[in-house]
């Protein structure tokens, strides 16, 4: 996998730049269809692969509600649980996943996102 | 869809994975075709035909492995056009179970594998000690089948 020591991905960056924020304890890039993890890096305890398969299929609902509804893509998807948040966002066919502690700066981090996103056209 | 099972104690685990997978279709079976519990197959004809053809595929895939990687191949995913099959063995004492899944895009396979190993965790906590850990001998085998099935579709 990529995000095993020595090897990088067109990812890498991205990951990087998502896990240094204060709160962050785990982001990842996932299949939408399949919910398999493409590259990540997580912190220890994180259940990479539990996260990155429910929270595609979240992911993917929240897409039909929304086109469901009349409101078109889904841009940005927040989860927000007693002890923490989880944010998703994707584009062709590909999501981006991060993990966070309550206290993390959801607005800087959803910028970051969405800026990432710009790699997956 | 109606859930239905030879073995009473593979009935939790297979509900669970069933309704947390969403998948379509299920049958947990041994590595000599018997089945011992399914989920979505309207006939009797049709889980005979998917044990035999997944207890066949597990042992190709299985000397495949050991022939390619020097150990069996223990899952196997395949996707068509709408439907997809996972095919992964469930560890059980000294032998192992095998499940055959088809699942849709309501599903996907991340799903079913992290699904799939809680339902390998299940099943090694639940199995009986009774359990047969060997394959059915051959002279057995009819008889065995055809019991598990009658007790699954009411009929032999």
């Amino acid at each position: 996998m990529a995000g095993e020591i020595g090897m990088s991905s067109p990812f890498t960056g991205l990951l990087q730049t998502l896990i240094r924020h204060r709160g962050v304890t785990g982001c990842m890039i996932v299949g939408e269809a399949d919910g398999l993890i493409i590259d990540s890096s997580l912190q220890i305890g994180v259940n990479g692969d539990a996260f990155a398969a429910l929270t595609a299929s979240l992911y993917r609902k929240a897409q039909r509600a929304a086109h469901a509804a009349g409101f078109g893509e889904t841009g940005f998807f927040e989860l927000v649980a007693e002890g923490g948040r989880m944010c998703a966002a994707g584009r062709n066919d590909l999501v981006i996943v991060v993990v966070a502690a309550p206290r993390v700066n959801v607005g800087l981090l959803r910028v970051e996102m969405l800026q990432g996103l710009e790699a997956f056209v | 869809m109606k859930l239905s099972v030879a073995e009473n104690w593979v009935e939790a685990p297979l509900k669970q994975f069933v309704d947390e997978a969403r998948v379509q279709l299920a049958v947990l079976l041994n590595p000599s075709g018997q089945v011992l519990g399914q989920f979505g197959f309207a006939s009797s004809v049709d889980v005979m035909t998917a044990c035999a053809l997944a207890a066949a595929t597990t042992a190709s895939s299985a000397e495949l492995g050991r022939q390619v990687d020097g150990r069996p191949f223990s899952g196997l995913h395949y996707v068509g056009n709408a439907r997809q099959i996972f095919l992964g063995q469930v560890p059980m004492g000294t032998s192992s179970l095998i499940l055959l899944t088809v699942f849709d895009s309501e599903s996907s396979l991340g799903l079913v594998q992290l699904f799939f190993q809680e339902l390998c965790a299940a099943i090694a906590v639940i199995v009986p000690k009774e359990a047969p850990s060997g394959p059915a001998l051959a002279e057995d085998f009819e008889r065995e089948l055809n019991r598990n099935l009658a007790s699954m579709f009411g009929r032999s």
